[in-house]
């Protein structure tokens, strides 16, 4: 009598038997994906937009501490930008063929969120350029290190990973030019750095994925520049650092990719009738 | 016959109540009545501390250690040793034998075990994914510990090809031995059933691994198309929330009772109300709820998932995919063969069950088994280090010093605690000493 994968009734064969179809239903790498290099190339340019954004963002403030660059003139520039950035986003909207008449993005909207938010930041400035001047600067410099580096850490870069909080990498972001500030001289120059540190971290990446989905030739264009001005602007600052930051764009660009998927052989997925059955998408039902 | 004087060693005992407790007391008896000598060892429950007796002279040890989390001991290791080598000293144990992966207690009792040159054996009741965090490191410490048991059972043979999996074992080391109903407690009673309607039983904890959410989506449909169908929902969890607001949303206050936590003892006059037992868990390795449901001469519906598809044969379950719609599939048919009589019998239901999944089979299966290991040779120390030493992970140092280092504090114990000043326990004769007949 052939052996069955029952429990119900005594089969004749003794209970540790190991049959041919034993392991049968078990299925490596099941749901896997092959990566091609130069799509991965591509796609990595969302980590290199970030870097160049963050490093632009830390460049500003070495001027702005300097005095090179005053506070109402980056103010100017801050809102300048973020009109053309918004006529941007809604053009890219348009393209894509969602409505900005009715959303959230309408003009009255924007333009009232914008000065609530500008109100605010202005009135609690005063209170932010206090926030941390008691610590020393060293400290101050390697807080601002670790909270920029775990901002690119868990950022959102379109992934589902567990590691990724929206919130978070925004939270860091923010303490980081938080402890920045606090070495400022003026409320002003807060408050400039402030919002400055807002469209970076908050506005940029948002115009960013819209402009990226609108066209695959633009992200290419975007990534570019990006990288483009934030090494120049880090080369007129200081030439080392310049050097390094183009280091570590080439090999997250290009040596990160060849090395993800160099590592894809040791992948070892394992699925089998004992896995808990996930039922996401088994939850409609017609009535 | 081979006398065995077995240790069973686990967290989880009376008074607590779930299905590897039960699972230990009843092969405990079975074994007590076949004339092996049974002493159990967990941890202390409470108040509850010292040596109890349990019928039959069954003695238990309920250890003074700490518990730490879900009912499990704060994993030690060292410390331990004392106390179960002077137990299992003190009772003359030739095998230990260990229950459920999740059980702390278990693990560093077989360790200590194997420490001693006592052979043991291992009874994994779960089922184990391999990709999130606790699994991969619930499975790291497994291989390790099940590296040196001599043998191991598991429930279903879904179970035994995930636990060689995970802790890459030989296949023919584990042997496979379902679990078992007491059908003297859970018989039919169709006079508790309500003629003018057809009613639903669902037993379970409301966690999301049971598939209250699939059970959610099931009532609202079921009792609209149906209007003699009656939900009768026993358990409680963090899922009770998502059936409260169904009910509320649907109306359905009449045709859906939740009873709250339902107690062991209640739980068959629970089940004798249903006309249909349904089960919509996400992974079971065996799922004893259904078998006790059938017991009770309900109808089963069942997702149909991990060990489930072997438990039941065809004619006495209705096996659907785990979707709202196979479900439903399923509920209907069961539904419409009950209106057209076309059923087995409550009765004949009970008898069949009675006769595939008894404790007395699973006792003289696990007294195979513990024959088997009896006949093993124990490892040495110069074995566990050529065996662990050739794993190849990278947690291999680690692990041998803590084999090294308990195998020298065991041979300070020996000097410290010599076995000739150890009073051994006199062996009883029990009054049902004589063995079973095969």
């Amino acid at each position: 009598m052939p052996w069955r994968k029952v429990l119900y009734e005594d089969q004749g064969y003794p209970d540790n038997y190991v049959d041919s179809s034993f392991l049968e239903q078990l299925q490596k790498n099941l749901n896997t994906r092959s990566y091609d290099y130069w799509n991965t190339v591509y796609e990595s340019g969302a980590v290199t937009d970030h870097i160049s954004a963050t490093c632009l963002f830390v460049v500003t403030f070495v001027y702005l501490e300097s005095g090179v660059l005053s506070p109402k003139l980056l103010i100017l520039l801050t809102v300048a930008s973020c009109f053309l950035g918004y006529i941007a986003y809604a053009a890219c909207a348009v393209h894509l063929g969602e409505t900005v008449h009715k959303s959230h993005l309408h003009v009255w909207i924007v333009i009232r969120t914008a000065v609530v938010f500008l109100l605010f930041t202005f009135s609690l400035s005063p209170i932010l350029y206090t926030l941390t001047e008691s610590v020393s600067t060293d400290t101050i410099y390697a807080m601002t290190v670790f909270m920029f580096a775990g901002n690119i850490l868990v950022f959102d870069y379109g992934t589902t990973a567990a590691i990724v909080s929206e919130s978070m990498s925004f939270n860091l972001a923010m303490f980081g030019s938080m402890c920045l500030a606090s070495r400022l001289t003026t409320v002003l120059h807060t408050f400039s750095i402030v919002s400055f540190a807002v469209e970076v971290f908050a506005l940029w990446p948002e115009l960013r994925r819209k402009v990226n989905a609108t066209h695959r030739g633009c992200k290419m264009g975007v990534s570019c520049g990006s990288v483009l001005v934030s090494v120049s602007a880090l080369w007129s600052v200081s030439t080392v650092a310049a050097v390094l930051l183009g280091m570590v764009h080439f090999v997250v660009t290009f040596l990160c990719p060849r090395w993800l998927i160099q590592l894809q052989p040791y992948k070892n997925n394992i699925q089998g009738p004992w896995d808990e059955v996930s039922i996401v998408e088994k939850m409609e039902v017609r009535m | 016959m081979m006398v065995h004087n077995v240790c069973m060693v686990s967290d989880f005992f009376f008074p607590n109540t779930g299905g590897v407790e039960s699972h230990i007391y009843q092969l405990s008896q079975c074994l007590l009545q076949r004339g092996h000598k049974v002493v159990i060892i967990t941890h202390a429950y409470g108040r509850r501390t010292g040596v109890r007796y349990l019928t039959n002279n069954l003695k238990v040890y309920y250890l003074p250690l700490m518990v730490a989390y879900n009912q499990c001991i704060l994993p030690t290791l060292f410390p331990t040793l004392p106390i179960i080598r002077y137990i299992l000293l003190r009772e003359g144990i030739t095998i230990v034998h260990g229950h459920s992966a999740f059980s702390a207690l278990a693990h560093e009792a077989m360790f200590h075990a194997c420490t001693m040159g006592i052979n043991t054996v291992f009874t994994d009741h779960s089922l184990f994914g391999f990709a999130d965090a606790s699994s991969i490191i619930t499975n790291k410490i497994l291989k390790f510990s099940l590296a040196d048991v001599q043998n191991v059972i598991c429930v279903s043979h879904t179970s035994k090809e995930n636990t060689v999996l995970r802790a890459a074992l030989a296949p023919h080391k584990v042997y496979v031995i379902p679990n078992a109903v007491d059908s003297a407690v859970f018989t039919p009673d169709p006079s508790q059933r309500r003629s003018d309607r057809t009613t639903v039983v669902v037993m379970s904890r409301l966690v999301y691994r049971k598939g209250i959410d699939l059970l959610a989506g099931i009532i609202p449909v079921l009792c609209a198309s149906h209007p003699d169908v009656h939900f009768l929902i026993g358990g409680d969890g963090p899922k009770r929330i998502l059936l409260e607001e169904v009910r509320e949303q649907y109306q359905l206050h009449d045709r859906v009772q939740l009873l709250g936590s339902v107690s062991h003892e209640d739980v068959r006059d629970v089940l004798v109300q249903g006309d249909i037992f349904l089960n919509t868990s996400l992974t079971e390795a065996f799922c004893i709820a259904i078998v006790e449901a059938e017991s009770c001469g309900l109808q089963v519906v069942s997702t149909r998932i991990g060990g489930v598809p072997e438990v039941l044969p065809d004619q006495l379950i209705y096996l659907a995919e785990p979707s709202v719609k196979s479900l439903l599939n399923a509920l209907k048919n069961a539904a419409e063969d009950k209106r057209r009589g076309r059923i087995i019998s409550p009765r004949e239901r009970h008898e069949r069950i009675s006769a595939m999944y008894t404790w007395q089979d699973v006792a003289r299966r696990t007294e195979t088994v513990y024959d088997a290991t009896a006949e093993l040779p124990s490892s040495t120390l110069a074995d566990r280090i050529h065996r662990y030493s050739h794993s190849g992970s990278g947690w291999v140092l680690f692990v041998l010093l803590l084999v090294i280092v308990n195998y020298l504090f065991w041979k300070l114990l020996e000097i410290l605690v010599p076995r000739k000043k150890i009073e051994l326990v006199p062996t009883q004769i029990t009054k049902s000493s004589q063995r079973e007949a095969t």
